[in-house]
């Protein structure tokens, strides 16, 4: 499915930070997760921290100078799946907690670099991709 | 299936009106109706004048800084409903998704301008204009103000002036289009939370009826009006016959100029917004393309094929480009025009009609259609369609192009896309047109500018918002002072 405008590409950006969410709050009622739970509860107050920055950025600098079309800019590559999330042990909960923040990463850059003419847009995305590396490598 | 019915807000209660003539409000995505709304009557308008002629004492008396304190509490609220007001809005009207966030943004927008008032409302003074003689110029509030407003903007143009109206001191009247009711009532319920005032702001749903209550109340100051332009002569006639202010914008004919030099790569996405954004329903849209010179092949090739890329659908999809039009009536009233376009003559290179969505059978649809070799007296390149529909004419140069634009009857917007400063200049100190964009395919002046035409797309002396809103909704009160 295409990202071709400036809304699609910010609710989608909302889409992975619930999706990651979503993900980590199952994880911390998995009692087969136990040593996760600390991490990723704050994974939880950031995501949800994440996803009203994003709401943000999309309400205040939509303006009609860009609702112009973006091109060559995809959902597909950035779509993970985090099913079975309640019957994970840890180390599957991990791994999946790798790929969707490894993810993140890809989709803020790139976003970031489709939405550059729009600077401050793009810095928030920036710092956002920042953000789940920091996520990343506390998996890591 | 029972719908919503909307209500009239007077004196900060909900209230129903007593009128007998109701109206359906309708998607036009999907041409379901979703709401039903009374056209008020005489009876409704005495209502919410009566109630904001009686809130004004009290109301010009709060200090401004207080006054602007309730607009800092509905700009919160308005952000935390951001949302919603936009999906409300795409849903009554039709337009994508990012259309209605950019016009609930700039909505905001105006909110946050009007909050300036401390220093918008100053006056002047100047001692000793005579020996001993002091004078002051006050901006004093004058009463109560009310607002028409258009199907295309439901949210955004009725906050171009409700907040410079109220944080000035005046108490207000708005009245929507009886087309898409349903956002300026979800804004007015949000507004029913922040605790104005009762009777500073009100809403009185309907028609003419409406219109001409507010026109000719005895007890109403001034209007502002935004719609089609033999309307907006009317109501400029009519408060002047009532004596009252008026600031009263009108329809358009805009012309986008691309010269030789143009960066079409870059001007690519900005003219497919200029001309199909919001469906074409916008004062500010292109609607006449004119290529200059030889450009014209290379423009219309790179054109079309941008416009074919474009996802015409339902509105609340994220990734459509350009929803439906507002009604069936106006369907068929745009779909005539694409008619008469080849009646005259005109060559049709993208075929707007017949055009369907299959996830949305039954809505207001009109594809996006390109007319090549429009003639300067063709109906299609005179008259305002409000639709997707582009009426090229071909130019030989600039002096062309500005004879074009200069003998329209309509002068709200006109854009030029080129890298030559030269033709810009010329451009922009001859054209007509009060609202110029260079490189930029919708010249919409942001709240702090004004906004409104000339010719026949503005009748009035004061634009909509930007700094001389202050004008028109103060008096200039002049103190000449001399103590013995």
């Amino acid at each position: 499915m295409p990202l071709i405008n400036f809304g699609s590409i910010l609710t989608f950006a909302e889409e992975i930070e619930t999706q990651n969410r979503d993900f980590y709050v199952t994880i911390t009622q998995n009692s087969g997760c136990v040593e996760c739970h600390d991490l990723f509860a704050q994974f939880v107050r950031d995501a949800q921290k994440n996803i009203k920055n994003v709401q943000r950025v999309r309400r205040e600098n939509v303006t009609e100078m860009i609702l112009e079309q973006i091109r060559d800019f995809t959902r597909d590559p950035f779509c993970e799946s985090y099913e079975g999330a309640d019957t994970m042990n840890a180390q599957q909960a991990m791994e999946t907690a790798l790929k969707l923040e490894d993810r993140a990463v890809r989709y803020y850059g790139e976003a970031a670099k489709k939405l550059k003419a729009m600077s401050e847009v793009s810095r928030a995305l920036k710092m956002l991709a920042k953000k789940h590396i920091k996520y990343y490598n506390k998996l890591k | 299936m029972s719908v919503p019915q909307m209500q009239n807000y007077i004196n900060g209660e909900w209230v129903s009106s007593q009128s007998e003539t109701i109206g359906d409000v309708w998607c036009p995505a999907t041409g379901e109706k979703i709401a039903q709304v009374a056209y008020g009557t005489q009876a409704d308008v005495d209502l919410a004048v009566k109630a904001a002629k009686e809130a004004f004492p009290e109301w010009r008396e709060t200090p401004p800084l207080s006054r602007a304190r309730y607009l800092f509490r509905i700009k919160d609220a308005f952000e935390e409903n951001f949302e919603e007001i936009a999906r409300t809005l795409t849903r009554e009207q039709g337009k994508a998704i990012d259309e209605s966030r950019g016009e609930v943004r700039r909505m905001i927008e105006n909110v946050e301008h009007a909050t300036g008032v401390t220093t918008m409302m100053t006056g002047y003074t100047l001692e000793d204009i005579a020996t001993g003689i002091d004078c002051y110029a006050h901006r004093q509030p004058m009463g109560v103000f009310a607002a028409i407003v258009p199907y295309n903007f439901p949210a955004m143009v009725a906050w171009w002036f409700l907040p410079y109206a109220i944080v000035s001191g005046n108490t207000f009247i708005v009245k929507p289009s009886e087309q898409v009711p349903m956002t300026q009532t979800k804004i007015f319920e949000i507004l029913d939370e922040v605790g104005l005032p009762e009777g500073v702001v009100n809403m009185v749903h309907g028609s003419r009826d409406v219109v001409n209550g507010l026109l000719d109340h005895p007890d109403i100051e001034g209007i502002s009006f935004v719609g089609a332009t033999p309307t907006a002569k009317y109501i400029y006639q009519r408060c002047g016959e009532t004596g009252k202010r008026v600031q009263s914008l009108g329809g358009a004919k805009n012309i986008v100029a691309v010269m030789p030099d143009a960066d079409l790569d870059a001007a690519m996405p900005s003219l497919i917004t200029s001309f199909f954004g919001c469906s074409g329903q916008r004062c500010l849209s292109g609607s006449v393309l004119v290529p200059v010179g030889d450009v014209a092949d290379e423009l219309l090739e790179k054109f079309t094929a941008a416009t074919k890329a474009m996802k015409v659908g339902d509105g609340l999809e994220e990734s459509t480009g350009m929803g439906p039009v507002v009604s069936a009536t106006h369907q068929a009233k745009v779909l005539g025009y694409i008619e008469k376009g080849l009646a005259e003559g005109a060559d049709l290179i993208m075929d707007g009609r017949n055009f369907t969505v299959p996830e949305c059978p039954n809505g207001f649809f009109v594809g996006p259609t390109i007319f090549d070799n429009v003639k300067s007296d063709m109906t299609i390149a005179s008259e305002e369609i409000f639709g997707p529909v582009v009426s090229t004419i071909r130019a030989k140069n600039l002096d062309e192009v500005i004879d074009l634009i200069n003998t329209r009857a309509y002068a709200n917007a006109a854009c030029i896309y080129t890298q030559n400063g030269a033709a810009v200049r010329e451009f922009k100190y001859r054209v007509k047109p009060s609202m110029v964009g260079v490189n930029i395919g919708i010249a919409a002046p942001m709240s702090f500018f004004p906004f409104g035409g000339a010719g026949n797309s503005m009748f009035g002396d004061i634009k909509g918002h930007g700094q001389e809103s202050m004008l028109f909704y103060t008096d200039a009160k002049v103190v000449i002072e001399r103590w013995f």
